[in-house]
């Protein structure tokens, strides 16, 4: 007690601030920063020994193996960037439009809402999985097919406009389906714009569609680089991914550990490199929130 | 002068009009995608119950489509069975609880710091939280495995639970980021005064703002929750004891009983109607059960977790 009355208030301020994050602190050092240093280390060497981290230095070895030796994996990555690339998109043109009609004064807005929700309470996990197994994907296809599109008609197109159309139904429900989480982010973007704002231009007479590009996409544009990196690295994390289940049967039931890290390390840089891309490409159309409020909070850019 | 008016009101009743015509036929169009989209939405939920309780006959009829001709309930008993119900249950819950708790104490508590304070290293710190939130489990779960493998973790849930209560452990950055949001947002005025009244900083987060944070909390309960329950990756990669998994990836055990029935069930049933008795409609039942303690939670918890995500704030 005698000690803490000597220090001054700002030493004590952040003392405190200190003290709430401590626990951060102690997790970073034990759960983050050692495995990545040893995941590091573990990527250009051979493991020795278990116990106390013995790592035998071998230079690029593994990562040679993952490029050049391994015939299977640049075929699986490149097929997980193609599935990155068309479903992303996807996901947030899909979501910010759902989350525009649950935002709109509609009767029952709050069943709707509980709704979109429901396939993200199924998970992405061992439960949707049975379900995919069982093909609902294409039967939700087959009950649109059969109330919208004659049959025929598809027939008479030819075989592969079938299971073109058929494969582009498939993406987009599986698509709607785990764009639970981004509906929400989106709404929640959507509600803290000031309806002033929509009043004012309404005044002034613009339409619905000038205060979408005007006043709606800037407004959410830091919610939409946040659900757009969020999207990507639950796409890159998801179940269906071939890479994850690479990596884990190379760590686990081939013992093969330093391959799985160097693979494991191929792969985050990879994310990483997409997702400051994305930072580069939209940062300067981000209105960050010191703009909008005239430059006296600076939150946004911490991140 | 009195007939300007008139015609000056008529004019604009007949604009009011048309103008509501147009209004209602896009409000129309409105509902009408939102019930299409609500269906697909709806769509595995309703599958997976009506086939549950779909019967053999039913299931390979194609003219049964949504409405089954019997409802056969024996089918719940039959996954029931399958999947040791009552204990698996039991790990999923107990793992998902004491991690959820976990999340709920630290996530609170650091999001509360890099809100409130400023001290040197903040920066590199917040930055740290949106690092751990960017990178994959699988870059580092091979040290990490090694890490509780020497610490004689393998085989219990400590592996789960112990970073959930230093902010890691799963999408824990997230849940420090959305703390830090809600707080940034908060009015810091009931803080000074329990200051200015000689309140200590620990007592004053933990009578003053906690009680306050409560949307913040009702957000994470939700996430953390439906996540750690559905989560299939790391109990697969730190436990496998048999008797130790979670109640998830219970179900590869009814799709093996579609393939090999077992013995009890054989007895029980008969030889001649074992293969109609264990299919789909099973394994559609075994599913439900999974989802139904996530689904009753979330029934729970609904409204305020739609309130809590619009007043965190995400977004600010």
């Amino acid at each position: 007690m005698k000690k803490s009355f000597k220090i001054t208030g700002e030493k004590r301020h952040r003392l405190e601030g200190l003290i709430f994050v401590s626990p951060f602190i102690i997790g970073t050092l034990i759960f983050f920063i050692f495995p990545l240093f040893v995941s590091i280390k573990l990527s250009f060497g051979k493991l020795k020994k278990m116990e106390g981290f013995v790592i035998e230095w071998l230079g690029l070895d593994n990562y040679i193996r993952a490029f050049i030796l391994d015939t299977s994996f640049i075929p699986m990555f490149l097929q997980v960037i193609r599935k990155t690339i068309v479903q992303v998109p996807l996901i947030i043109v899909f979501s910010i439009l759902l989350a525009m009609l649950i935002n709109k004064n509609i009767k029952f807005k709050g069943l709707f809402r509980t709704i979109f929700f429901i396939p993200f309470l199924l998970g992405m996990g061992d439960v949707m999985n049975q379900l995919l197994g069982l093909g609902i994907d294409k039967h939700v296809f087959s009950f649109v097919e059969s109330n919208l599109l004659p049959r025929e008609f598809l027939v008479y197109l030819g075989p592969k406009v079938v299971e073109a159309v058929e494969s582009f139904f498939g993406i987009i429900v599986v698509v709607l389906w785990s764009s639970g989480v981004q509906i929400l982010l989106f709404l929640s973007g959507l509600q803290s714009i000031p309806v002033s704002l929509y009043e004012s231009a309404k005044v002034d007479g613009a339409t619905e569609w000038e205060m979408f590009w005007k006043i709606t996409l800037p407004m959410i544009s830091p919610i939409m680089l946040l659900t757009i990196v969020y999207t990507i690295i639950a796409s890159f994390t998801d179940i269906s991914n071939p890479i994850l289940a690479y990596i884990q049967s190379n760590a686990f039931r081939s013992l093969r550990f330093e391959y799985a890290a160097a693979i494991g390390w191929v792969y985050f840089l990879f994310i990483i490199l997409l997702v400051s891309l994305v930072f580069i490409l939209l940062g300067n159309h981000i209105y960050t929130t010191s703009e909008l409020k005239g430059g006296a909070k600076n939150e946004r850019k911490d991140y | 002068m009195s007939e300007k008016i008139i015609n000056n009101i008529k004019s604009k009743l007949v604009i009011k009009r048309t103008g509501n015509i147009k209004h209602n036929v896009f409000r129309g169009a409105t509902y009408l995608l939102m019930l299409d989209m609500a269906f697909v939405f709806l769509f595995p939920f309703l599958y997976m119950v009506v086939t549950s309780i779909k019967s053999n006959k039913d299931l390979y009829d194609f003219t049964v489509n949504w409405v089954p001709r019997t409802i056969e309930f024996k089918n719940y008993i039959l996954a029931y069975k399958a999947l040791e119900y009552p204990r698996f249950f039991k790990n999923s819950f107990i793992m998902t609880t004491v991690t959820t708790i976990g999340h709920l104490l630290s996530c609170s508590f650091i999001g509360y710091g890099f809100a409130r304070y400023n001290f040197s290293g903040k920066k590199i710190l917040f930055s740290l939280v949106i690092l751990s939130l960017i990178i994959p489990v699988q870059t580092i779960i091979v040290p990490q495995y090694i890490i509780f493998s020497n610490l004689k973790w393998l085989n219990t849930y400590l592996p789960m639970i112990v970073p959930t209560f230093f902010g890691y452990g799963l999408k824990g950055g997230l849940f420090i980021f959305i703390f830090r949001q809600f707080y940034l947002g908060l009015p810091t005025a009931l803080e000074d005064a329990a200051k200015i009244d000689g309140c200590g900083f620990l007592r004053t987060y933990w009578n003053i703002v906690l009680p306050i944070a409560k949307s913040a909390f009702m957000v994470t309960v939700v996430l953390s929750i439906v996540w750690h329950w559905n989560d299939f990756y790391e109990p697969s990669i730190y436990i496998n004891l048999p008797k130790l998994t979670m109640l998830p990836s219970r179900l590869n055990a009814i799709i093996a009983m579609v393939n090999t029935p077992p013995e009890e069930i054989l007895a029980e049933v008969g030889h001649a109607e074992v293969e109609s008795a264990i299919n789909n409609a099973v394994l559609m039942a075994g599913t439900f059960l999974v989802t139904l303690p996530v689904l009753t939670s979330f029934a729970f918890l609904q409204k305020q977790f739609m309130q809590g995500i619009e007043r965190t704030g995400i977004v600010e």
